[in-house]
């Protein structure tokens, strides 16, 4: 009886892997979609997430359809937290859409390298376009960028006006930056604190990888990162900045943070100018003036290009597709890439792929958007670098350097031994 | 309040005569143990209490340092907005339909798959028992892409079916029925097979009718588990005319913002259901119903 | 397992071999037709993805396409791999905190709330509350008590004469017990509902009789409870065990495995692996390590409970 059992359960677990087997690959389209006929196909698809709170989806859906009548492009709806989880099944299972956003730049070499994105290199894309790059492994592009944010220093003007202290002017280190929040803090007395910066990994490491010359996140060599959090520890302890522990115990938002006038200062994405907009019009953020400044640099040397980070945002084709409806998305993918879909996005505050002067003069005619001239600089004007390179290893060295963030800022290891340990673990895990 | 209890405080022997003190050293200790009841009580509901207080806030004043216990001004939005800007009735309705489908399956095939292991012996019976146990050990992210691979194959994903599916045989509801059925008398099923009954018949005519608390507790954790089961919707219902409770409130969170207020006002209305269920079936738990029809 | 009873409707004498083995069909083929509704769905939706699960174990897996065979490799990675080793080291630190705790207090929870009083409904369901109330709120709430500074547990330790109090989820050292509590928090109710079945099965004339016999209260518990409770006392260790070895979801909202590695545990290390860095291969061997720990530990529990039953 035990020995059948085992035979039929083993029978059936062949049979399972044997869909699994046949479930992935490039089996239809190819690379060479140019066989295809895109005029036999009125539908694709494309995955987005939150549709309800996330336009920029249809946005785009619907200025292309403007375009082309006769293509309609269908969303599919994702979980914004558990995207890739979701993508990831749906891909194996064979029941993904026709086309797919690259929610996070980190995951993009898991769909790559497992052959879940179609060659794009056919597509034309114009060198106004940022963050291509990030999407070419071995000259091949894999994914089309739409939008690309960038990490500003926001800054609450009536709070700088109150304390009496010179607003930023774009020449900012980042010494000058841990300066002015704690000359903040004392003049505010308790009112507000000088900065906020979140409890996320990024805010930190993806500055230093950015500007540091030295920083190489693949090298496992870490060093570089030691005087950046030193700095950080500085002024948690000085009190200019709200201490690591009392906003993971707290469950602190920095929505909130900056949108109630709790902080003067915060480093934060492009994204949060749309947010904050929205959280003045319904009541949950206070009014008060503010701007947007260049983020703080390592020394003055690149305050003409500030140079900042953040990932950029693309979409792929899922290679499972048939001919024609390769044809069709990429069709898709190359207004995508166009100046009237950043033109579109630009309209509805998200921060598009490209930003000449027409996308940055449609961004600051939305009503709300603070028009003074350093942040029409802080937008239009930056070095954007992607916050993590594109590699098989990239994952696990992020989480083992997300270990040495919680560890150093919490205050369980100095800065010098968190950033030694995980130097070590990197070696032994890794790159060993 | 005159009931068995084990444990009751001050049981122990006492001369008649001093039959009056006593009775008032009791009164006290009962009053006693009333107030630390409501003490622990009100301890214990505390994260209970910040769901509602929060649901009654505005987004941004959800979290915030130091804690703030009550709304300031309370904002009873929520508790309209949710319904309207939401498809709460349509998840209230799918998580429903989950809830009771997988809560009868499970039970009927646990318990009627429990008394096999139980009641019946024959060879292999421990290690097939154990295999069902163990699988309880993997954890489900290891197996759910296969799973997934599986079922999509078929067509089950993206249908409510594919929830029934998963959830309705676990090994759980197997191994809590047959702990019980081991605690009734193995005389009651031996008189009964020498009356001639089928074994099918004293599954259904004495096993059954004796495990009303296991039923009770098969069906209330059955039923709270599917009703605030999460990744297991959040893989296989994609569509938004399917979704439950909380794939739905998950929806309040967005890349850039979360509706924090909202999603505690969905967690409160999700809760007041099973709590609701909960009450009504806790009432099988009265000492000695089940072995009140056992002596004779 | 008192199954001798199956044996019982035979003759006085030793039944004839071939009347003992047509009754053994018999029973298998009754066995089975009880079990089979649950077996085949069973079978199908669960046993052959864990069985798929142990053959992907021993491959190179990135979810999509072939399953690379690679034998042992991967098990030979999980001997050096140190944050699989922390992992490990802080479940089992997990399960050993969290199994005899949440034992005992829910086991001490379904003695108390197994009166006939008045309010016992309400009080059953209070205890009941954490389970069913949100993680996130129980995660929020939980996080904010343990707050190094303004957190009224640390208070209430600083008022007791405590001068430097712990750091709970903001320090490594003390960030796993402060995560054990709340767990034991949330699950008690879960357990004692268990419990609380159980105890309804003990015949009430046990208790009279022991009264009888002139046992007292603790008397009466080890004697009459602890021995009639065993099924449901091993049913529930078998559970939390496995449970308490599994444990993923509060640890995600409360620490996210943090302060650095301290609160880091296996089905934690199972998700990164697998969906954050796409080694499904690896992730599975971590599962099928996880798998064996909790089978040892459940054929040990079988064991002692058969010795007990005889």
């Amino acid at each position: 009886m035990k020995r059948t059992m085992l035979t039929g359960a083993a029978a059936l677990a062949a049979a399972a892997l044997t869909l699994t087997a046949c479930s992935g690959g490039d089996d239809t389209a190819g690379g060479g979609g140019d066989t295809g006929d895109a005029s036999n196909v009125d539908t694709i698809t494309l995955a987005g997430w939150s549709l309800a709170t996330t336009p920029e989806f249809q946005v785009l859906a619907d200025a292309y359809n403007e375009q082309n009548p006769d293509v309609t492009v269908e969303l599919q709806e994702y979980d914004a937290t558990e995207y890739d989880t979701q993508m990831i099944a749906d891909l194996a299972a064979g029941s993904a859409p026709d086309m797919y956003v690259l929610k996070n730049l980190k995951n993009f070499v898991t769909y790559e390298d497992g052959g879940q994105l179609l060659d794009l290199s056919d597509i034309e894309v114009s060198d106004e376009v940022n963050g291509v790059d990030a999407y070419t492994v071995d000259g091949a592009t894999y994914a089309i960028p739409y939008r690309q944010d960038a990490w500003y220093l926001y800054y609450n003007k009536d709070l700088f006006d109150q304390a009496g202290i010179d607003y930023p002017d774009g020449s900012w280190t980042w010494d000058d930056y841990a300066a002015t929040a704690e000359e903040l803090t004392e003049a505010l007395g308790g009112d507000a604190l000088g900065t906020y910066q979140h409890s996320w990994q990024s805010t930190l490491q993806g500055f230093a990888n950015a500007q540091d010359p030295d920083a190489d996140v693949l090298s496992g060599e870490w060093e570089y990162l030691v005087p950046w959090y030193e700095r950080i520890v500085e002024l948690q302890d000085a009190g200019a900045q709200m201490d690591f522990g009392a906003v993971t115990t707290n469950s602190v938002t920095y929505q909130s943070q900056f949108g109630t006038q709790q902080a003067a200062m915060m480093p934060m994405g492009s994204w949060y100018v749309a947010t904050l907009l929205a959280q003045q019009d319904s009541g949950d953020a206070e009014e008060f003036n503010w701007g947007f400044a260049p983020a703080p640099q390592l020394d003055a040397s690149t305050t003409e290009n500030p140079v900042t980070f953040a990932d950029p945002t693309g979409i792929g084709i899922n290679p499972a597709v048939d001919a024609d409806v390769a044809a069709a998305a990429k069709d898709f993918l190359a207004f995508v890439a166009s100046e009237d879909a950043a033109s579109a996005l630009a309209e509805i505050g998200i921060t598009p792929a490209i930003t000449n002067d027409g996308v940055t003069e449609t961004y600051f005619s939305i009503e709300g958007v603070p028009t003074d001239e350093l942040s029409q600089f802080a937008f239009s004007t930056h070095d954007v670098r992607p916050e993590n390179p594109v590699s098989a290893d990239t994952a696990t060295l992020q989480n083992i350097l997300s270990d040495a963030h919680s560890a150093i800022l919490s205050g369980t290891v100095s800065p010098a031994d968190g950033i030694a340990e995980a130097m070590d673990r990197a070696q032994s895990e890794v790159l060993g | 309040m005159a009931t068995v209890t084990l444990d009751r405080p001050g049981t122990s022997p006492a001369p008649v005569l001093r039959q009056d003190p006593r009775r008032g050293r009791k009164l006290a200790a009962r009053i006693a143990l009333y107030v630390a009841m409501i003490i622990a009580a009100a301890a214990i509901m505390l994260p209970f209490f910040w769901m509602v207080t929060s649901s009654l806030k505005t987004n941004n004043q959800v979290f915030s340092v130091p804690i703030q216990w009550l709304p300031d001004p309370v904002v009873w939005r929520n508790y309209l907005d949710i319904w309207a800007k939401a498809d709460m009735l349509t998840w209230v309705k799918n998580t429903l339909i989950l809830s009771v489908s997988v809560t009868f399956l499970q039970v009927l095939t646990g318990s009627f798959a429990a008394y096999g292991f139980s009641k019946l012996r024959f060879p292999g019976r421990d290690v097939l028992f154990l295999t069902y146990v163990a699988t309880i050990a993997v954890p489900w992210q290891a197996y759910m892409i296969p799973q997934f691979i599986m079922l999509s194959k078929v067509g089950l994903s993206n249908t409510l079916w594919s929830i029934l599916a998963l959830q309705t045989f676990s090994a759980f509801g197997v191994f809590l029925m047959k702990q019980y059925y081991e605690s009734i008398p193995e005389e009651l099923s031996e008189a009964a097979r020498i009356d001639g009954l089928s074994e099918y018949s004293i599954w259904r005519k004495i096993v059954l009718p004796l495990s009303g608390p296991a039923v009770a507790t098969l069906t209330l954790l059955t039923f709270v588990n599917t009703w605030n089961d999460y990744l297991g919707p959040l893989i296989y219902l994609r569509d938004r005319d399917i979704w439950t409770i909380q794939i739905g409130l998950k929806s309040f969170v967005s890349q850039y913002n979360a509706e924090y207020a909202l999603i505690m006002t969905g967690s409160v209305i999700s809760v007041l259901p099973i709590a609701l269920i909960f009450m009504l079936g806790q009432r099988y738990f009265v000492q000695g119903i089940a072995t009140a029809g056992l002596k004779g | 397992m008192a199954t001798t009873a199956v044996d019982a409707p035979a003759a006085p004498a030793p039944p004839p071999r071939r009347n003992r083995s047509r009754l053994t069909l018999r029973n298998t083929f009754i066995g089975w037709t009880f079990i089979l509704p649950n077996f085949i769905g069973f079978a199908v939706l669960t046993l052959v993805p864990v069985i798929t699960l142990f053959y992907l174990a021993f491959t190179s897996w990135n979810a999509f396409g072939q399953a690379n065979w690679i034998g042992l490799e991967n098990f030979q990675r999980l001997l050096t791999d140190g944050t699989f080793h922390t992992a490990l080291i802080n479940t089992g630190y997990y399960a050993v905190l969290h199994i005899p705790l949440t034992l005992a207090v829910s086991l001490g929870l379904a003695l108390l709330l197994n009166h006939k009083m008045r309010g016992i409904a309400f009080f059953r369901t209070v205890a009941f509350f954490p389970y069913i109330t949100s993680i996130v709120a129980i995660a929020v709430v939980w996080n904010m008590l343990f707050s190094p500074d303004s957190g009224p547990i640390n208070q209430f330790l600083m008022a007791l004469g405590i001068d430097n109090p712990p750091g709970w989820t903001t320090s490594a050292t003390w960030s796993m017990p402060a995560v054990v509590l709340t767990s034991v928090w949330r699950e008690m109710g879960y357990y004692m509902l268990l419990f609380l079945a159980g105890l309804q099965a003990i015949p009430r004339e046990l208790y009279e009789a022991a009264r009888v016999d002139g046992a007292h209260a603790i008397q009466r518990f080890w004697n009459v409870t602890v021995p009639s409770l065993r099924p449901t006392t091993f049913f529930v260790t078998v559970i939390l065990t496995i449970q308490s070895f599994k444990v993923l979801d509060l640890i995600l909202v409360m620490t996210d495995g943090g302060p650095g590695t301290s609160t880091l545990v296996l089905a934690q290390y199972i998700y990164r692996k697998g969906f954050e860095e796409n080694d499904f291969g690896y992730a599975s061997a971590v599962a099928v390590v996880l798998f064996f720990i909790c089978l040892g530990l459940t054929v040990v529990q079988f064991l002692l409970n058969k010795r007990k039953e005889v």
